[in-house]
Order: C-alpha cells, then structure tokens, then sequence
C-alpha cells in the first residue's frame, strides 16, 4: 500500500501519468471502442480541462482516471501507482485519501444536510470529529448559514458548492470534476468555477476537469481535445500560457 | 397529449420497480387474504358439522317428561325448510339365546343422523364402515360387547319387548355419542317405526323423546323464536354451542382463524401501503413533467385513478390465481387429514374482505399524495418535494389506517379483537416514536467512521427517516407474525393440557356405595388405576333465599340446570382442576355450606352467603352458598355444579358413586368381565368420543400452522417491499460512498450491521407490543389465562436482527457492486 502515498516523489514526477490506454464495452451484438490509445501525462498541482464533443469520450476516460473503472488495454498511474492493477477496495481507499469528486448532478444525498453531506468522507476515512473540519469548509465556500439545510432546500449553485466543499474535505491531491457547472445558469456558473479554481490554488490540488464551458476551460493551465475516443493534442504536457 | 398517454402507459409502468413492488404487494395480500378467508369458511363449515355431528343435527329437543311432543311442532319445522329427525331412548331388557342384559336402546327415524356418520362393522373382525343411516325396521344394530355378553353371532335374533329382531351390523360409534352421565348400558340400536310393537313403552317408562333439526342458522333461530314460548320445562332444546365438552375448543379454533385473517388483513394492508405510498411519491418528477406538458389537475388525477383502478384489478386477478389453486390445495390436504371427502365449497363471500383489503389500501395509501402534489405548481413540485417531512400526509394516513381497521373490523366483526390490536399497533407506534426521538438524540453524537460499528450506526443517523419508517413497518410486521406465534402456542398448549395421553376415556356409574372397594380392587389388579371416586345424588335446585328458584332468576335467562336434575356431590378436597373464584372451600370438620360452580353461580346471580334448597326424591335441603368455583368441563372426569362438605347436607341422601379412568384398546375386554361380576354398574365409553376430538384437534392444528405458514410468507414480503423500497437511494449512495473512498468489505459490514441493529430494535419492539395484544385478546377473546412467553420474546429480537442482516446484505447486493461510474453517468 506504500505506493500510494508517496512521500519520496517530487513534485516533477506526474501525478497522473496514462499510456496507451483503450475502453471498450460489449454491446449486444458488437463491441463499442470508446477511448483509442490514449496516452498523457499531468503534472502534480497542474490544472487541466478535457474537452470535446458530446459522445466523444471524456466522461470515460474521468472516469478511468479516477479508478472508478478499469480499462480495457493500457494503464492508468497516479503517484506512481498502477491503480488499475489495484483491487476494487485499494482503489477505494486511494480515492478517500488522494482524490476528490465534482459531479455534474452534485450528487448529494437528500436526506442529508449540507453539513452531514460534507462530513460524508471524512466519516468514512475514520476521523474522529469530522464536524469542525465540514463547519470550516462550508464556511470557506459561504454556506455557513445553511449548514442544516438539505439539498432540497438549497439552490442547484449552492448544492454545488456543498459539493466541492465535500470534494477537498478530504484533504485530495487530486481533484476530479465533470462538468461541475454543467447544470448552472452562467453566472452561478461563473461563481461556482471561480471557487473551485480559488480552493484549487489555496490547496494546490491537481485539477482534472471536463467541461463545455470554454471560459472555464481557458482558465485551466492546459486543455486536452479528445476526439471520437482519441486525443488530439500533444503527448506531453506543454507549458502553459499564463 | 401523446407523449403523456405515453409517459402514463401501463406497458412502461411495468418496467418501473416500484410499479412491480406494488403490484407484488397487491398480488401477494389478495393471495393471502383470499387463501386464508375461503379456508377459515371451509375449516369452520367443516369443523360446525363435525361438531354438529355431536349432537347428529344443528339443534336437538329433548323432551325428558316421557311424552312425545305435539306433532304440529315438526310440522312447523318442516314448513320452515328445516330438515328433522326423530329419536326415543329408554333402557330395557333384552333376550339373546344365553342369556339376558340391560341395555339402553336407541330407536332412530329414518333421517337420523341429520350430521355425521354411524360407524358400524359388518361383523366382530370387519372393517369399519360409515354408513349415513340407521337400521331398518326389523333389524338391530348392537354394541360389540353385548354380542359376546350374550353369545350372539351377526344374524342372530334378538329380543326387544315383544319384538323379534335381527342382528345385523355391529354398532361401533353413533355420532351423538353421549358426554352426558345418563345410565348408560350396551346400546342397541333400532327403527323408531318398530317401537311401538315391543311393547316396552308403558305408561309411566322412563324414556326420553329427541327431536332433531338441520338447516340453515337464521331458520333454526327463527324456529327456535316460534318454538320457546311452547316449551314446558322439561323440554330441553340444545344446540351445537351449548354443549358442555368440546364446545370451548371449538370456539377457539374459529376464534384463531378469525385472528389469522385480521392479521393477514393488516399485513396485507401494510405491504400494499408501503408499496404504494413509495410509488406516489417516486412520481413526483413524472406528475410536474405532466404538468409542464399543460395537463390539468383534474386530468392528472384522473390518469392516476385509472391505471391505480388498473393495477388493483391486476393484482386482484393475480392474486385470485393464486388463492384458488392454493385452496384447493389446502382442502385437499384437510380431507386427507380428515380421511374422509370434504366438499369442496367456494364461498365467494369469502373474497370480498381480500379484495376491498387491496383496493383500499392501494387507493387510501397511493391516492391521496398524487392529489396533493397536483394542486402543487410545477416549480415547487421539483424543488420543495411535498410529502416529505411527513406532516401534510398525516390526515391521509390517519384516515387510511381507519379504512384498514374498518376492514379488520368487517372482516372479524370483533370488536375485542380489533381493539386489542388497534391498541397493541398504537402502542408500538408510540414507543417507537419516543425511542426513535431517543434514538436520533443519541446517534446525532455519533460520529466518525473508520469501523464498521460507527458506520453502521452513523448510516442509522444518516438514514433516520427511512430508518424509522422500516422500523416501523418491521416492527408491526414482527408484532402481527409473532400475536399469531404466541396466540397459536397458547392454543396448542391448552387444548394439549385440556386432553393429554391418558384422558380418561371410561365412566364407571352407578356404583353402590358397598361395592366402591370391590370396583376399585377389580381395575388395580388389571393396573388401570381410577380416578377419585366421587358420590353422586341428583335431585334439583328449586329454591333460592326461600323463594322458588324460577321466580327468583330473571325471566328471560333461559338455564337448563334448572330444568334438569343436578348431579350432587360432597367431598373434602378441592379437586385440582378446580379454582375457588370467591368464598372458601371447606374447612376440616365443616359440615355446612355448598360450593357452586361460577358460571351457574353467574347465570343464577348467586352471591356468597344465598341459601339454597335442593329437592332429592322427596326431600329437601338447604345449604348456604359458601364458595363459587371453576370447573374444566372438558376434563372428561367427573364434574360436578354442586359440591357439599362431607357429612354435611347431603349426609343420609340416597347416593351412587361414580369415576372414571383410562382403558387402553388392548384391555377394552376387560370391560366384560366388569359387567359381568357388576352387572349394576353402568360403564360410559368415551374412548371414541375423545379420538374424535383429537383428531379434529389435529386438524386444526395443521389448518393453525398452514395458516400461520401464509402469515409468515407474507410477513416476509412486506419486509422485502420495504427493503427494497429505498433500494435505489441505497445504491445511489452505495456508489457515492464507494467513490469517496468507501471499501466494498466495509460498507457491506457495515450495512449488515446496520440492517441488523435495525431487526433487533424493530423485534423488540413488535415482540414486547405483541405480548401487549395476545395479553388483550387471552383476556377478550380466548379467556385463557396470560403468561409472559420467554421462549419467544428471547429470540425474536435477535432472528429478527439476523434475518434483516441477511435480507439487507441480499437485497443491498446491486448497491454494493454497482459501478461508481454509475454517478458520472448520471443514471438514476
Ligand atoms: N457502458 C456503456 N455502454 C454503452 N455505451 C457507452 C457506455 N459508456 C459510454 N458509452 C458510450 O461511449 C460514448 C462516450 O461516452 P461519454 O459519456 O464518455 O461521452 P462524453 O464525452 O462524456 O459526452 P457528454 O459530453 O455528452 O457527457 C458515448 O457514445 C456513450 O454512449
Ligand atoms: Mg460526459
């Protein structure tokens, strides 16, 4: 399990690091190529946004980044671990303690207030008084007022910003969001990227995002165009223009 | 409007789970209801006229003063419909070749036996038949025993009075066996028609004239209301329930069917309102898309009354096809038991509680949150999801949980039963209530994770609503499954403790008070010991305080002990199945007094201290009432209304003695002997008697447990519809637990344990509510006496716990194994 956390690495090793990899799925009668020998590399604290096509792949290939699935061919390395050789549960305790999640539908659950739904994965990584760590948190992202609220009670941009105050509860090195402003208006849009690109500095956490949003996407150092399963940037991380 | 013809139809409904989870539960409540209603109708048709077959009719009219009864009475019967019969007994002389023998005879109508069958056997090593009628004119049947009395062969002539007869079968078992202690000699039965040519009868014979009846109830009481203002008093008119023996045994078994049903009503009620209830609000997105397509309330509402009236007749059609068959399954089993045919009757009445039951659940429970949601504009209907918090709905539920009681109550028509149940479900809810509040108090204190304990506790917290709620319906589902365990082992216990192995099953009558030690002698040496021998004088009560008895009690009770003459006994101890209710038993030494037993003392208004007077032969005695107590009438032992101390008044009074004891088949010729060497004592046997109700025992017993086999299953589904109620919340957050970080391992053990922690409160609970409502219905219904049940309320919780483990890890299977992918994808 040392792989995982990896104090020795430095901060030039890449976070991520993909190659070759290929998705499939068995369809009834034939199989469907979704990700074709995609192969990249993000660097620790880097801030990258995929891009693409509705139907192009990137929701998967997220997807296969964050070990939620495993690929069909290729490998998928987070701080030098091979996670897809990981086991379903090695995995699960990489994701509570390396990453985090933004989902485009929040995910929140509804029976749940806004506070408990933040000490979610703290309570799942065992810490002993998740409370104060969540308090401070949504204070950060400025629903100190609604801690007791259910999502049902708050607005779709509030609901997110409960969302990614749960996604750096845990302290991730790693952040993963798909299309997190994907179901707002464009100004809540615009104050809900604006705070999770602030936390993603203050924390200098990686960011992996897909979005459509090409402001949002400008703002990330790099941005990787997938087509129809393959990307069709670079190889290597370039330098980025700001 | 097509796409909302289309979002509404009923081919798409059935891919919906909820939809399936609904029509299962309305599927499985119309089963259960139907089986268990139309099997309790054929038990309880079955068991009237085995018990009716007692008496060999519905009702009997005895006539005890030796004259016949006036003619036009049977006319009147039979222009009514009633079917009838008629029957004289008296005791006579009877000549064979060798010999000669009292016997008591027994001369039937043609009709006789209007119920049950006669058991004869063509000769001594035959089979048993049973045959539908008695002997014809010119022929006798007789008791096996009095064939070797006076060395007869089937075939043989027989001597009744002036009559010539033939043997032609032996009588082994007549259906109205008597329970009562009347002098009791080798039975010979014959044709009424040839009565009147033996010559026997005379002016002044004792002999008893039986009228019987069969029909419909309505009719026989209607009868019965032409009949009473006639009858003299010593006309005795008997029905099925007035019997001493038997009769309370009976009435239980009815009463446990009657209990099976209610609670396959309530549990069949609480699925299809759990199903339901989840459904209406799962379409809360479906009913604001709708309204977003211009569709009016009113148009909403009817586009929910319509495919609810659809599914309802689906599942009521589904679970017709399932009730029938099983039924039929059922009876069949039942005639096997019974060894002997049962008719097979539909009573469609029997349908009607089933499906009512599922209507009404399915609409009060379904209904009324669409209705509310359609008033709702389309905005709040997303946003602020009515129905939740619970409060809007509790009217609705109120009303519901009425209709379902009402339903109870129709069904049952017990007031008592629905009262304790009612209250033992109140009960519950109320505990659950507080300890739910408690409960949440504590664990909002919980926190952390990192074990499988504090996550299953803090998943407790996090799942409080539903959390509650299946406790709740667990917990009601527990208390019905287990009133009907304690309720069914009670039962069993009684009738086991009321006819264990070694009931007596012979009478020994008429002993003369010198030979009692001789008697006595006679069966120790044969090592079958007898019971306490008791001395018996009849004669009748006929006054109370100094005032004729009739005039003294209220008109309009009308009470057989007085018409007839009382066995009276004296004796110095308690017997041990008796119970002083009030008073005291005599004191050593006391001569005084007379002890009454409580439900004469009751129908008479006797108190401690009445002076009462008995007339025996041609005296009389007056004792005052010093103790009122129980007797087990069913005890098949000799009983007694009144007892006296010994040497008190009925000291120097003509006397008899009497017992009984237990014979086993292989000794039964033992018998001959007795008689021969005391020919003066009458022997009763029983035996037969109580084989009939042992088996009729047994088959209740098994008719109780396939019932209670139907209640379990479907306490179990409505378990199942609960679970999976929140199965698809549970998955959502399964993927979102496991996508931050949570271990498949961990989160099982953890929902186990939560499942678990679950069971154990909601076992409890039902188990302790349970207690609350068999404590209720022992008191209201069964009049058994109440003892805690440690052997069930020990285990139930922990089974519970086990079971709801196993069904949370089973049902939760999908949640832990679906992909995390699941939450990027959006699939809901
Ligand atoms: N399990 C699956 N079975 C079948 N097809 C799948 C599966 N998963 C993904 N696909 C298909 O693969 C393709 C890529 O899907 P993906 O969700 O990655 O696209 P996307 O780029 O995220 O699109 P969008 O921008 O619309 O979210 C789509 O055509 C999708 O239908
Ligand atoms: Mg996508």
């Amino acid at each position: 399990m040392n792989q995982i956390t990896n104090p020795g690495k430095t901060d030039t090793d890449p976070m991520l690091r993909v190659s070759n990899l290929t998705h499939r799925v068995n369809l009834e009668t034939d199989t469907l190529t979704i990700l074709q020998g995609v192969s990249l590399e993000i660097k620790r604290g880097e801030s990258v946004a995929i891009v693409g096509r509705s139907g192009s792949g990137k929701t998967t290939l997220l997807g296969l980044l964050a070990g939620l699935d495993t690929p069909s061919e290729g490998t998928v390395e987070l701080e030098g671990a091979v996670i897809s050789q990981l086991s379903e549960d090695e995995r699960a305790m990489l994701r509570a303690r390396r990453v985090g999640f933004v989902f485009q539908s929040f995910q929140l659950l509804p029976a749940l207030s806004a506070l408990e739904n933040v000490m979610l994965p703290l309570e799942l990584a065992g810490m002993d008084s998740p409370e104060q760590r969540a308090t401070e948190l949504l204070q950060r992202v400025g629903l100190a007022e609604r801690l007791a609220h259910t999502p049902r009670q708050l607005s779709g941009g509030e609901q997110q910003r409960v969302a990614i105050a749960r996604a750096f509860a845990s302290d991730p090195v790693v952040l993963f969001a798909d299309e997190p402003t994907g179901n707002l208006d464009n100004r809540t849009g615009q104050a809900v990227s604006d705070l999770l690109m602030d936390l993603n500095r203050e924390q200098g956490t990686t960011l992996v995002m897909v979005t459509h949003d090409e402001h949002l996407a400008a703002r990330c150092a790099r941005q990787l165009h997938i087509e129809a399963g393959s990307l069709t940037e670079p190889l290597l991380a370039q330098e980025s223009a700001d | 409007m097509a796409a909302a013809k289309k979002l509404m139809s009923v081919t798409r409904d059935w891919r919906e789970r909820d939809v399936r989870v609904v029509l299962v539960a309305l599927v499985i409540a119309v089963a259960t209801v139907a089986t268990i209603a139309l099997f309790a109708s054929q038990l309880q048709r079955t068991l009237v006229s085995s018990a009716s077959s007692f008496l060999a009719a519905d009702r009997q009219l005895e006539a005890e003063n030796g004259r016949p009864v006036p003619e036009a009475w049977m006319q009147q019967a039979r222009e009514l419909g009633l079917e009838t019969g008629r029957m004289v007994e008296f005791s006579t002389m009877v000549f064979g070749e060798a010999g000669f023998q009292l016997v008591s005879v027994k001369a039937v109508s043609d009709e006789y036996p209007l119920r049950g069958d006669i058991e004869v056997q063509a000769g001594p090593s035959a089979t048993r038949d049973l045959v539908s009628r008695g002997p014809v004119p010119g022929e006798v049947w007789v008791n096996p025993r009095l064939l070797r009395l006076l060395e007869l062969n089937i075939g043989d002539t027989l001597e009744v009075g002036n009559l010539r007869l033939e043997i032609s079968r032996l009588l082994v078992r007549e259906p109205d066996g008597g329970f009562r202690l009347s002098s009791l000699a080798p039975r010979v039965m014959m044709h009424v028609d040839d009565v009147s040519r033996t010559g026997v009868i005379q002016e002044g014979s004792r002999v008893e004239y039986i009228y019987l009846f069969a029909g419909a109830d309505d009719t026989l009481e209607g009868y019965y209301q032409w009949l009473a203002p006639q009858l003299e008093p010593s006309h005795e008119w008997e029905g099925v329930r007035d019997g001493e023996t038997f009769s309370r045994s009976l009435e239980r078994a009815e009463r446990f069917l009657l209990l099976g049903g209610s609670l396959a009503v309530l549990l069949a009620a609480v699925a299809v309102a759990v199903a339901s209830r989840q459904y209406a609000l799962a379409q809360r997105d479906t009913v604001a898309l709708l309204k977003t397509l211009g569709l009016s309330g009113r148009g909403i509402g009817m586009l929910y009354l319509r495919r609810l009236g659809l599914w309802g007749l689906a599942g009521t059609l589904g679970g017709l096809a399932i009730a029938l068959p099983l039924f039929g399954l059922l009876v069949s089993l039942l005639s096997q038991v019974l060894e002997r045919p049962v008719d097979y009757q539909l009573d469609p009445a029997a349908l009607v509680p089933a499906i009512l039951t599922a209507l009404v659940s399915l609409f009060a429970f379904a209904y009324p949150p669409v209705r509310r949601l359609r008033q709702v504009p389309a905005m709040r209907v997303l946003r602020a999801q009515p129905g939740e918090t619970g409060r809007e709905a509790i009217p609705d539920i109120l009303l519901a949980v009425f209709a379902v009681f009402g339903l109870v109550w129709l069904y049952a028509g017990e007031l008592v039963l629905v009262v304790s149940l009612l209250g033992g479900l109140v009960l519950l809810l109320a505990v659950l209530a507080l300890l739910g509040w408690g409960m949440i108090a504590v664990l909002r204190r919980v926190r952390g994770g990192g074990n499988a304990w504090r996550l299953a506790l803090v998943g407790l917290y996090r799942h409080r609503r539903a959390s509650m709620a299946q406790m709740a319906v667990f917990a009601m589902t527990l208390m019905l499954a287990s009133t009907l365990v304690l309720v069914r082992s009670s039962l069993l216990d009684d009738w086991q403790a009321q006819l264990p192995e070694n009931t007596p099953n012979h009478f020994l009558i008429n002993i003369a008070p010198d030979a009692v030690q001789d008697v006595e002698a006679f069966w120790a040496e044969r090592s079958a010991g007898l019971d306490t021998v008791y001395p018996m004088v009849r004669g009748r009560l006929t006054g109370l305080n100094g005032r004729p008895v009739k005039e003294a009690v209220s008109k309009d009770e009308r009470i057989n002990a007085l018409n007839r003459e009382l066995n009276l006994t004296w004796m110095d101890e308690l017997p041990a199945d008796n119970r002083i209710v009030s008073g005291q038993w005599f004191r050593p030494g006391q001569t005084d007094g007379v002890s009454v037993e409580a439900e004469l003392a009751q129908r008479l208004g006797l108190e401690l201290g009445d002076i009462l007077t008995f007339t025996i032969g041609s005296e009389t005695v007056s004792e005052p009432v010093t103790s009122i107590r129980t007797v087990e009438w069913d005890s098949m032992k000799p009983n007694f209304y009144m007892a006296f101390p010994p040497g008190g008044g009925l000291q120097n009074m003509p006397a008899t003695w009497i017992t009984s004891f237990y014979l086993e088949a292989d000794q039964k010729l033992a018998l001959n002997d007795f008689t021969r060497r005391f020919p003066t004592v009458s022997v009763l046997e029983v035996d037969h008697i109580i084989e009939r109700i042992q088996q009729i025992v047994r088959q209740v017993t098994q008719a109780i447990e396939a019932i209670l086999a139907l209640i379990l299953a479907a306490a179990l589904v409505v378990m199942a519809a609960v679970i999976s109620a929140t199965l698809r919340d549970r998955q959502r957050e399964g993927a979102l637990l496991r996508t931050l970080g949570g271990q498949q391992a961990l989160l099982a053990r953890s929902t186990m344990l939560e499942f678990a922690l679950l069971g154990f409160f909601a076992g409890t609970l039902g188990v302790v509510a349970a207690e609350a409502a068999v404590y209720a219905l022992q008191a209201g219904m069964f009049q058994g006496t109440f003892r805690w049940h440690w052997q069930v309320i020990l285990p139930i919780p922990l089974l519970s716990a086990g079971l709801l483990a196993l069904f949370g890890r089973w049902q939760l299977r999908p949640v832990l194994s679906v992909s995390p992918m699941l939450l990027l994808r959006r699939l809901e």
